[in-house]
């Protein structure tokens, strides 16, 4: 018998519309309001202990305090399972589902589920980190969101596979998962094309990328003036590599001084990138960080000065995360050095 | 062009004194076999270990995998490399099934990068090298010999073995008999003519790594600066292409067994017609991808006239985005693309799968993600990685790449990597 | 690998002269590689000087 503590907000909790929205938590002894849906939902499989309630301000407005003191009363009843929600097109209220789930998963490692409409903004929020099934907009279909929602809930609780975000109902959460299929890529391509051929609706294996788009930063207005760093993801690194950075899914960068070098040595240097032939760049380093020829250019007066830190890392199999991460911060260092241009060399 | 593939199945393999069949059962000559295949100058010393599937055994060193193929009428074996340079993709060829040939590399410093193969357990349920018998080649390269020279030397060893292998059931009947017959692009029944023309675009190498003098891998030739070329399907069937030496996600028994190309054959003349193959090579600088790109499209749309277009890949990020810049030629020449793709994600996040972002380009097979970790438990024997035990031995903390056959980029594999 | 720089949406990109030797060519000797490299960073400063509004790319002059 699964024990289940549900969380609702001030209306479906029954406490009434906006002039309860700021009313603190509490809980309520068994299925309260909307959580009744979920005891029906249940059935034998199992009981809602308990109904936590929050005002939907009090959520919005202390989200620790609110937090804090849920996670608590969740944590006091000892279930096996969480539910919140579902809040449907509810902004506050999903956002505070949300939170709620992955507070309760990370802080007492208790499976967690809710569910909303893909507008709420905790869709978008949280579906990375909970489980969050897809409802529609309002409660008019109560009972049935509430089945869909508690099948997924006790799965987790069973530990069972979970399907697709398409089979089990729910947001993608970004994670991919290598799945054993019955046909090999060969003929799953034919069949593909082949659909594609006759004007068949294809679903593709692999959701296209979006990149947000880079606002481009004005121009460098006078570079005879301007201070230009040279900084790459190639793997260039000094020799021993001191700095530890890593030849594949790089997490860290190195700065490495070239005030009053002409050149660099590559007697000095060495390379870790695992994503293609060093052979090249290690005989000559600046076939990846042009030292050699920006110091020319530095002297000519072609570019008024060549910053003295080339920053360096390496670009395989890096994550998206890490990389923006490393880019933000090589950036801040740049910016604070009054760097106005770089030029980055990519492999 | 004809090919026939008379298959012998495989059942059980033991060493002997002579290498025979005897029922289903495949007796080999271990001692003699080795002692041929170490004739090799560039070759010290060759050991031979039979592995079968079930044992709690891990193959270790795992350079590439052969499926055992001869010729009986038609040209040599493995022209430009092991025969004489000649024709492959006709005749009659007899093949195995149930045995292969692993071989290992027994000098890469960073075995890491080199593949495994268990025989049970989780490991094995994930590729169908588990499920066969394998004669597993081990040799050390010879006090002068070079790397490259030492691969070559492997790789060849590799093939006598199997050729060897499969003659030995030149004489007895095949339990089953395929046959690939396909004319020429321009010589379509009136009957057939409704058909839609699929051609199949394969890139075999990827020159992020260079290919050595002696790395042959089109009828023997390395490749280099290989520009879009065409070909009849048998000739891949029939050992006309071999995989380099870069390793990753792909083996020679898979273009032997060319999925893609024998799923085309499955549906040719029913659902499409089979209009050819294009090879290609993915390129390391911009204009020779873009020149590539428009050569491998203008042999798509204009010369075999296909309709649509299945692309594969070998390697990394790079020969990804070259195959896709093929793709997204051909789209815009209105031919119809599906490409098969691995997830390139290392941190398992569904924004890290893809590196592009072609229009077009919205059927996408992928045969799974190298990246994910993956744990596999200890096992009583290992073969080819002595010099690696006992860690070797398990319990292993690694990832799906490691697993030879788990994730194969040419589509033999049935790995998906799900977004969740 | 332009395409990849132009969908994550580098604002400036300089077509390099390959993977394995951005800023090389072993096919040259040391000077004329050197005058190679010069013209490419050249066109970066080129590229850092321009206006733009979206992915650029700077093709060799």
């Amino acid at each position: 018998m699964v024990r289940v503590v549900c969380f609702v907000n001030q209306f479906f909790g029954q406490l009434g519309g906006e002039d309860k929205a700021g009313v603190e938590p509490d809980a309520v002894s068994g299925a309260v309001g909307a959580a009744r849906a979920v005891q029906q939902a249940l059935g034998d499989a199992g009981s809602v202990v308990a109904t936590l309630r929050c005002g939907d301000n009090y959520a919005a407005e202390q989200p620790e305090a609110a937090i804090a003191r849920m996670v608590a009363l969740v944590a006091g009843h000892q279930p096996d399972l969480l539910v919140a929600g579902p809040a449907f097109q509810a902004g506050r209220y999903g956002v505070a589902c949300g939170e709620l789930c992955a507070a309760v998963q990370n802080q007492l490692g208790i499976p967690a589920v809710t569910g909303m409409h893909e507008e709420n903004p905790g869709a978008d929020l949280y579906r990375r980190q909970v489980y969050i099934v897809r409802t529609g907009a309002d409660s008019a279909r109560m009972l049935d969101e509430a089945r869909r929602i508690v099948a997924l809930g006790l799965k987790l609780v069973r530990r069972e596979a979970i399907g697709s975000p398409a089979s089990d109902g729910y947001f993608p959460r970004g994670i991919t998962r290598n799945t054993p299929v019955a046909e090999t890529a060969a003929e799953r391509a034919t069949a593909m094309l082949l659909a594609k051929l006759s004007g068949r609706a294809v679903t593709s294996e692999v959701p296209l990328p979006t990149f947000a788009a880079v606002p481009a930063p004005p121009r460098v207005g006078d570079m005879r003036r301007a201070t230009i760093a040279l900084v790459t993801d190639g793997g260039l690194v000094p020799r021993g590599n001191p700095d530890n950075i890593e030849p594949l899914a790089a997490t860290r960068f190195g700065a490495y001084e070239i005030a009053g070098l002409a050149e660099l040595d590559p007697a000095r240097y060495d390379n870790v990138h695992r994503g293609y032939d060093t052979t090249y760049v290690k005989q000559d380093p600046h076939r990846l960080v042009p030292v050699d020829v920006a110091r020319e250019l530095e002297r000519a007066g072609a570019v008024g000065k060549l910053h003295e830190v080339v920053y360096s890392t390496t670009g395989v199999a890096t994550t998206l995360a890490h990389s923006q991460r490393m880019g933000r911060e090589i950036a801040l260092k740049l910016k604070a050095a009054d760097v106005t241009g770089v030029i980055l060399t990519s492999t | 062009m004809r090919l026939t593939l008379e298959w012998s199945d495989v059942g059980e393999i033991r060493a002997a004194a002579t290498t025979r069949f005897s029922e289903s059962a495949l007796e080999i000559d271990v001692d003699g076999l080795g002692a041929q295949l170490a004739e090799d100058s560039r070759l010290e010393r060759v050991r031979i270990d039979l592995v079968h599937p079930g044992e709690p055994c891990r193959i270790g060193r795992v350079f590439d995998v052969f499926a055992p193929r001869a010729k009986v009428e038609g040209g040599p074996d493995f022209p430009g490399i092991l025969g004489a340079l000649d024709r492959a993709g006709s005749g009659r060829t007899r093949a195995l099934a149930g045995v292969a040939v692993v071989v290992t590399d027994q000098e890469a410093r960073s075995p890491a990068t080199l593949a495994l193969i268990d025989m049970s357990g989780p490991g094995a349920a994930l590729t169908e090298f588990a499920r066969c018998h394998h004669v597993v080649v081990s040799a050390w390269p010879a006090a002068n010999a070079g790397r490259s020279e030492y691969l070559a030397a492997t790789r060849l060893a590799g093939l006598k073995a199997a050729v060897h292998l499969a003659r030995a059931s030149a004489d007895r009947a095949p339990d089953r008999v395929e046959v690939f017959d396909l004319p020429p692009p321009t010589r379509v029944p009136a009957a057939l003519q409704h058909l839609p023309r699929v051609a199949y675009v394969f890139q075999i190498h990827s020159h992020q790594r260079p290919t050595g003098i002696d790395e042959g891998i089109l009828y023997g030739d390395p490749v280099r600066r290989m520009l879009p070329t065409l070909v009849h399907p048998n000739e891949v069937l029939d050992g006309a292409v071999v995989r380099g030496f870069m390793g990753r996600n792909s083996t020679t028994h898979a273009i032997q067994n060319h999925r893609v190309i024998r799923a085309l054959f499955a549906q040719h003349g029913q659902a499409l017609w089979f209009a050819g193959v294009v090879l290609t090579v993915a390129q390391a600088t911009e204009p020779e991808r873009v020149r590539s790109a428009a050569m491998a499209a203008g042999l798509v749309a204009d010369v075999l006239g296909a309709d649509g277009a299945i692309f594969t890949k070998i390697g990394g990020g790079a020969p990804h985005v070259d195959m896709a810049q093929a793709a997204a030629w051909c789209e815009a020449l209105g031919i119809k693309t599906t490409l098969v793709v691995e997830d390139m994600s290392t941190d398992g996040s569904s924004e890290g799968m893809l590196l592009f972002n072609f229009p077009g380009l919205d059927a996408l097979v992928n045969v799974g993600g190298s990246q994910e970790s993956l744990a596999l438990p200890a096992v009583s024997r290992v073969v080819g990685a002595d010099d690696l035990l006992p860690a070797f031995q398990g319990p292993l903390s690694t990832t799906y790449s490691s697993v030879c056959g788990a994730i194969e980029q040419t589509g033999a594999s049935r790995l998906v990597a799900v977004v969740q | 690998m332009t395409p990849v720089a132009v969908m994550v949406g580098a604002n400036r990109i300089v077509p390099a002269a390959g993977i394995i030797h951005p800023l090389g060519n072993t096919d040259l000797s040391p000077d004329e590689e050197k005058a190679l490299r010069r013209r490419i960073v050249e066109r970066a400063l080129e590229a850092l000087s321009a206006d733009v509004a979206q992915p650029t790319v700077f093709a060799a002059p």
